[in-house]
């Protein structure tokens, strides 16, 4: 899987660095922005109205308004069949690219299939379906769940009881899948370390908490527990905080690194070791492939690439005022 | 009011099947009967509970409110959104009131006034509100309870007494509203709308009145819940309201033997079909079934509930009500 | 004058009369999410560009085939009077379980498919057992459902997601489920079409369907009338789980899609689209026809609402509004919609009636009133109720017609004793002996019958030709009044009016249009055609022995005219007294060549005018109470006798108003005159001075053979 991606990497890459030769090599003169100036983007998120997609299409709409461009929001509101629409009525409108964010990695598959058929250039986010298309931009979902595992195998080593709880995504859903693969294979091999519960909370933060009040009264001795989202994982927090556990149960968990759900939980210590995939970050890089595939003249689907979004870990020792972005500051100067 | 025969029958069935499952677990589970795990049981379903309350009066009336969920939620939210714009509570409260108020009193218009059916009124409400604050209050799903208000959340998580005040609330409110439908002549009246509302009009009560205040109050309950809710998690995630938490939520109410067609059953009914629940969800977590698991085997025992009640009371064709699903 | 012409034109070139006719039709129900349905299409076929081409509306064409089928499952159930909220989960499950047996497992796609329906109806039988048999609460126990069958989809992915993610079923059927079209529409979409059309005609034409309202309309009335309603219930979850599965199987070939979200909450989309389009909640009404709208209605909306591209929460804001609107919308139509039927229906027009005559007990007045029939002795007091039309056969036996629907025989000679000679079931209200003896007989709201010598009650005829431009289905009878029979064996028989049952027939007065005509039924081939069309309240029909004409009577229009149905004329209405003072009845023959004629009420100068004046009837009838309404006088009358040439030659009052105040029918009988009234509680008998005591009708006009 990750020699996968990092070979669809080293590919955008080698993509970028051809078409950055083929431009003129100091200014990019009128060519760039002619490619860019009236066309249409259009973009069919999960559901706007959270971290994540409100901070993508803040960054994507800074540089689409900076570029003269246009991007079409279709908000499915959490509906996959609502999404299926949305896209459809996108292909009919034929627009100059698509931003597609993925509920699972089956669902909108004959979709891409179809929009790349029309000649529709289409990225997706955050997850991918079994067709690849022009472009891939989202974490690696394994390496998260390994390092969120690493961080606690290495808090709850030797004088602690070992034992570390999963608070998990949707089970059905590959990213969540793929985050307790990336866990249960580095607990394997740590010696020591025991998961004594692993439970889907459904992204879901008054389900987590139930499931870590409960989890954190069978064990009390428990050493740390694995977060799937930091916005289930409030919920998390908020049972070890109301078993009075505060500071005792080392809480690891990954998210987009917005502020109030990432940094701020940091500071207050209720997330121990945060993993943040920086959404103002992938925002950049949706809108490299954005300016890449506008200008590149190849056929919809003919060279996919990926853009790994890159991990940053954060804790109470590491944190920085830029660790974490805000709505306002990616609206203003993201992308 | 109508104490019948099946009421007694199925909340007596309920607590038996309740006691059973509580022994059962306390065989099967190590530490199930510590007593920190017996407040947890209770603690886990509080919120449930509290919005079964509401519930409770609503269908007791002969009525029900699907749009519970998303006033609640709703409400909270905007509280929270003006709590983090920088607004004092004393203004984001009463706003959050007003607004719940402004929901029941629309239901209960709607119910009683343009004569709709409740299921119907309710349903399109809760739709309707989650879309107007979706639109115009709350821009994002999840809104956090600002640093600055922590210690209301501190108020929440906190246990006077090692009684978690979740507890605490869904206790007295099942107090209050037991009392309330029992000893308020508003309440007595509620029971008599539901046996039979012609009658009860016949008979002088005010019952398109009553029906607004019924989901008013309701409403107001679920305000309640939800801000317990967002107190213990710190935050309020609106996309609550796509989840089956209001069918969990009439599941409690009618499984402790409230009739749907009103009229029958009590808060205790409520009190109790929410405490099986809890011990359900309760010993099932603690032998790490899966959450799917879980469902199945809840539901299963809710099916087993309604099959036993329908053998001890059966429905008669010829007094069944007609539309009376 | 002037404005009397311009009225008159008015209310002739105005059809007012269709706004009522069309709210009193069923499919009226239908009209307003059809309503609903042209304005989403407009308002969104100008909000969004392209939103009607033929490849969007290919596309729109899938969703709306897979609800469609959802919809028509839920339909039933709810038209049976319950509600199947585990659908959505259902359609899950057929989803995944299509996708794992044809892709992983490697099945043909038929029988995958097959596999598939008949685990839905596995579950649909579940339901149907625990809520038919069992009587298990629908809500809750589907509810149960829907929670347990989603959580075994959850399962079943969490144990399979990987495998089924990595197979895919190629067959050409799949392929052309899953993207091909028929004339623009999916597969889907015309398997929906298909099934509903199918459904409606179950549910309309075949007798398991009309079991399925019946229980939906009524629980306990079908229980008590013998259906069998713990099966009819259980059936129809079974259907609506099969339909559920049938569509998740589209869905898989469609999208091959493996989210956990499929399905979740579509029970409501679905009951929301089955709502909008009519059906109720509860049961007993609703159709096919209407899920079709609400479907559509709900797909164009939702769609719209994305293409829109409106921040979150928008669309849920205008779909629980339109949701709230078009219940509130479908509640108030129900409740109401009889009120307003009852008002808009009457649809007065313009008719002048000639001037009215003087009636008084002035000797000179052709029209004297007299005390003569204060005298008449009477028969069967308090046996009778209502003997609208009398007769009597040759053996001098009397029979009447009484509002229980039987015929009753008063046996000669003295007529003391009686029994009840048949039951019909109808109020009789015209009586005429055949040929070879059998009675035939007008039943108001039934039609017409024959009973034979033996008692045998035959039907001739209930139906006519259906006129093509009528909105009202005139071609069923609503009111057959009199009739008489020509020699050839033809009955002429009157019906009163096509607009109103005979319980309202005073309303027809109001309306001073001609909504009355005269149906010739032919025994040799047993037809039944209509021949004089729009006449006011026609009532009595008297054959003129001339085997080519016959006289009858508008009441309303207070006339006798004559027309002919044979001869060197025929076709001709000629009239003979267009002016009577009084609403005319029966016309039968007397010994001395006249007619006889039964006056059943006297006109008023205010009604009079108020025919005149349509604009104020109308006013009357919306504003007033109906009985407050200014109607025809019906309590004074008699019996006037008249020549052929329009003559009036004797009239026979009851001036004190005692035994026969009014007289619906009258038959001159060996010297007697034997007189019915239709809110009388006897029958008189009038000895006619100088009268032949041999005479009969009977015989006098089918000759002494008899």
């Amino acid at each position: 899987m990750i020699l996968k991606t990092l070979t669809l990497a080293g590919l955008g890459l080698a993509l970028t660095t051809g078409l950055a030769l083929a431009q003129d090599a100091d200014s990019p003169g009128p060519a760039y922005y002619a490619a860019l100036e009236g066309k249409t983007v259009g973009f069919v998120p999960i559901s706007m109205g959270f971290d994540l997609t409100q901070g993508w299409l803040a960054g994507m709409q800074r540089q689409a308004d900076e570029l003269g461009y246009k991007i079409v929001v279709r908000d499915p509101n959490w509906s996959v069949e609502s999404g299926i629409q949305a896209i459809q009525s996108l292909i009919e409108e034929a627009p100059d690219l698509l931003v597609i964010q993925n509920n699972d990695n089956r669902s909108y598959n004959r979709l891409v299939q179809q929009a790349l058929a029309a000649g529709i250039p289409t990225i997706q986010v955050q997850q991918r379906v079994a067709t690849p298309s022009d472009a891939y931009v989202g974490p690696d979902w394994y390496d998260i769940g390994r390092r969120t595992a690493g961080a606690l195998v290495s808090a709850c080593g030797a004088g602690t009881s070992g034992k570390i709880a999963v608070v998990e995504g949707a089970t059905a859903s590959p990213a969540s899948m793929l985050m307790l693969a990336g866990i249960n294979d580095l607990v394997a091999k740590s010696a020591g370390i025991t998961i004594v519960s692993s439970q889907a909370a459904d992204w879901d933060a008054s389900k987590a908490f139930a499931i870590t009040s409960t989890v954190l009264l069978q064990n009390p001795d428990l050493c740390g527990i694995a977060g799937f989202w930091d916005v289930a994982d409030t919920g998390t927090a908020g049972a070890i905080r109301e078993a009075g556990l505060e500071g005792k149960v080392v809480l690891a968990t990954s998210g987009g690194g917005n502020r109030e759900a990432g940094c701020d939980r940091v500071a207050s210590g209720e997330f121990s070791v945060y993993h943040s995939y920086n959404v103002a970050g992938q925002a950049r890089d949706l809108n490299a492939a954005i300016k890449m595939l506008l200008q590149a003249d190849i056929e919809a689907g003919s060279a996919p690439f990926a853009l790994i979004s890159p991990l940053l870990q954060i804790t109470q020792a590491n944190m920085t005022p830029s660790s974490c972005w805000t709505l306002d500051e990616l609206a203003k100067m993201g992308g | 009011m109508s104490a019948g025969r099946g009421r007694v029958a199925q909340e007596q069935i309920i607590l038996g099947i309740a006691v059973v499952v509580f022994v059962l677990f306390s065989v099967v589970v190590p530490d199930f009967l510590s007593g920190s795990n017996v407040i947890s049981m209770v603690q886990n379903v509080s919120v449930l509970g509290i919005l079964g309350i509401g519930m409770a009066i609503t269908i007791l009336g002969r009525g029900i409110d699907l749009s519970m969920v998303a006033s609640m939620s709703v409400a909270v939210a905007w509280m929270l959104v003006q709590l983090n714009a920088g607004a004092p509570l004393s203004q984001a409260l009463p706003l959050a009131i007003l607004f719940s108020v402004a929901v029941g009193m629309i239901n209960g218009i709607l119910v009683a006034y343009v004569e709709i059916p409740a299921i119907f009124a309710t349903l399109a409400m809760g739709v309707a509100v989650y879309g107007f604050g979706k639109f115009y209050l709350v821009e994002t799903d999840v809104n956090y309870l600002p640093e600055a208000w922590q210690w209301l959340a501190d108020i929440a998580t906190a246990r006077p007494l090692g009684i978690p005040v979740s507890v605490i609330a869904f206790g007295v409110c099942a107090l209050l509203a037991h009392l309330g439908l029992r000893y308020l002549r508003d309440g007595r009246f509620i029971y008599a709308m539901g046996d039979n509302p012609v009658a009860a009009r016949t008979t002088g009560v005010p019952v398109r009145v009553l029906i607004v205040l019924q989901y008013v109050v309701s409403a107001l309950i679920a305000l309640l819940a939800g801000l317990l809710m967002a107190m213990l998690v710190a935050s309020m995630n609106t996309r609550i309201v796509s989840s089956t938490l209001v069918y969990d939520v009439i599941l409690v109410v009618v499984l402790g033997g409230i009739s749907l067609s009103g009229g029958r059953g009590g808060i205790g009914s409520v009190v109790v079909g929410t405490l099986l629940i809890g011990i359900m969800l309760n010993g099932m977590t603690m032998l790490n079934l899966t959450y799917t698991a879980q469902n199945v085997i809840k539901a299963l025992i809710l099916l087993l509930a309604l099959i036993l009640d329908t053998l001890i009371n059966p429905r008669d064709e010829q007094t069944a009500q007609q539309g009376d699903i | 004058m002037a404005s009397d012409f311009l009225t008159r034109w008015r209310y002739r070139l105005v059809p007012d009369k269709i706004v009522g006719e069309i709210l009193s039709k069923n499919w009226i129900d239908s009209a307003i999410p059809f309503l609903f349905l042209f304005a989403a299409v407009a308002v969104f076929g100008t909000l969004i560009d392209n939103m009607f081409t033929a490849g969007s509306v290919s596309g729109l064409s899938r969703t709306i085939g897979e609800y469609l089928l959802i919809g028509l499952g839920l339909t039933i159930v709810i038209m049976a009077g319950g509600i199947d909220l585990s659908i959505g989960s259902v359609f899950a499950l057929a989803n995944l379980m299509m996708l794992a047996l044809g892709g992983v497992m490697g099945w043909p796609v038929g029988l995958a498919a097959l596999a598939v329906l008949a685990t839905g109806g596995l579950i649909g039988l579940v339901n149907g057992v625990l809520v038919g048999f069992l009587r298990l609460r629908a809500f809750l126990t589907t509810l149960v459902m829907l929670i347990i069958v989603r959580a075994v989809v959850d399962t079943l992915l969490l144990a399979y997601t990987s495998q089924i993610s990595s197979t895919e079923i190629i067959t050409p059927v799949w392929d052309f489920l899953a993207f091909e079209t028929v004339l623009g529409m999916s597969a889907s979409f015309w398997a929906a079409i298909v099934l509903a059309v199918l459904a409606h005609i179950f549910l309309t034409r075949l007798r398991p369907g009309w079991h399925i309202l019946a229980v939906g309309g009524s629980r306990r009335a079908a229980h008590n009338a013998g259906i069998n309603v713990c099966r009819t219930i259980c059936l129809t979850y079974v259907a609506s789980s099969m339909l559920a599965a049938a569509a998740g199987i589209f869905y898989a070939a469609r999208l091959a899609s493996l989210g956990n979200d499929t399905g979740l909450g579509l029970e409501i989309t679905i009951l929301t689209a089955v709502v909008l389009g009519g059906t109720s909640l509860g049961g007993g009404r609703g159709s096919m026809f209407k899920t079709v709208l609400g479907v559509i209605i709900v797909v164009i909306i939702t769609n719209s609402l994305i293409r829109l591209g409106l921040r979150s929460g928008a669309s849920s804001l205008v779909l629980g509004t339109i949701l709230l609107i078009a219940v509130a919308i479908d509640v108030r139509w129900v409740k109401n919609r009889a009120k307003l039927l009852a008002r808009s229906y009457v649809s007065p027009t313009y008719f002048a009636l000639p001037p009215l005559q003087l009636v008084s007990r002035d000797p000179a007045s052709p029209y004297a009133i007299n005390d003569l029939l204060s005298v008449a002795e009477p028969i069967g007091v308090g046996q009778v109720d209502g003997p609208e039309d009398v007769i009597l056969d040759a053996d001098c036996n009397l029979y009447c017609g009484s509002r229980d629907g039987d015929i009753i025989r008063f046996f000669a000679p003295d007529h003391r004793q009686s029994e009840v000679y048949v039951h019909i079931g109808g109020q009789t209200l015209g009586l005429a002996f055949d040929r070879d003896g059998s009675l035939l007989v007008c039943v108001g709201g039934m039609g017409l019958y024959k009973v034979t010598t033996d008692r045998q009650v035959i039907k001739l005829s209930d139906e006519t030709n259906r006129s093509w431009l009528s909105i009202v289905d005139d071609s069923r009878m609503r009111l057959a009044d009199d009739l008489d029979i020509a020699p050839d064996g033809r009955v002429f028989f009157s019906e009163a009016t096509i607009r109103y049952e005979t319980h309202d027939l005073i309303i027809d007065a109001l309306e001073g249009r001609g909504n009355g005509r005269i149906i010739c039924y032919d025994p040799r081939d047993g037809s039944s055609r209509t021949v004089l069309p729009g006449l006011q309240f026609p009532n009595g029909i008297c054959m003129v022995p001339d085997g080519a004409s016959f006289l009858f009577a508008e009441t309303w229009a207070c006339r006798i005219s004559r027309y002919y149905y044979d001869g060197p004329r025929k076709g001709r209405v000629e009239s003979v007294i267009p002016d009577l003072p009084g609403y005319p009845d029966n016309i039968n023959l007397a010994s001395d060549g006249n007619f006889w004629c039964g006056i059943i009420g006297m006109r008023a100068p205010a009604f009079d005018l108020a025919q005149k004046m349509p604009g104020f009837r109308r006013r009357m009838v919306m504003q007033i109470a109906r009985d407050e309404w200014l109607y025809p006088n019906m309590n004074t009358g008699g019996v006037v006798k008249f020549s052929l040439d329009g003559t009036i030659v004797q009239s026979l009052w009851d001036g004190i108003g005692e035994r026969h105040p009014q007289v619906t029918s009258m038959r001159e009988h060996k010297g007697y005159l034997y007189l019915g009234g239709i809110f009388n509680n006897r029958i008189g008998r009038y000895k006619i001075p100088g009268a032949d005591p041999d005479w009969t009708a009977t015989r006098a006009y089918w000759g002494a053979a008899r």
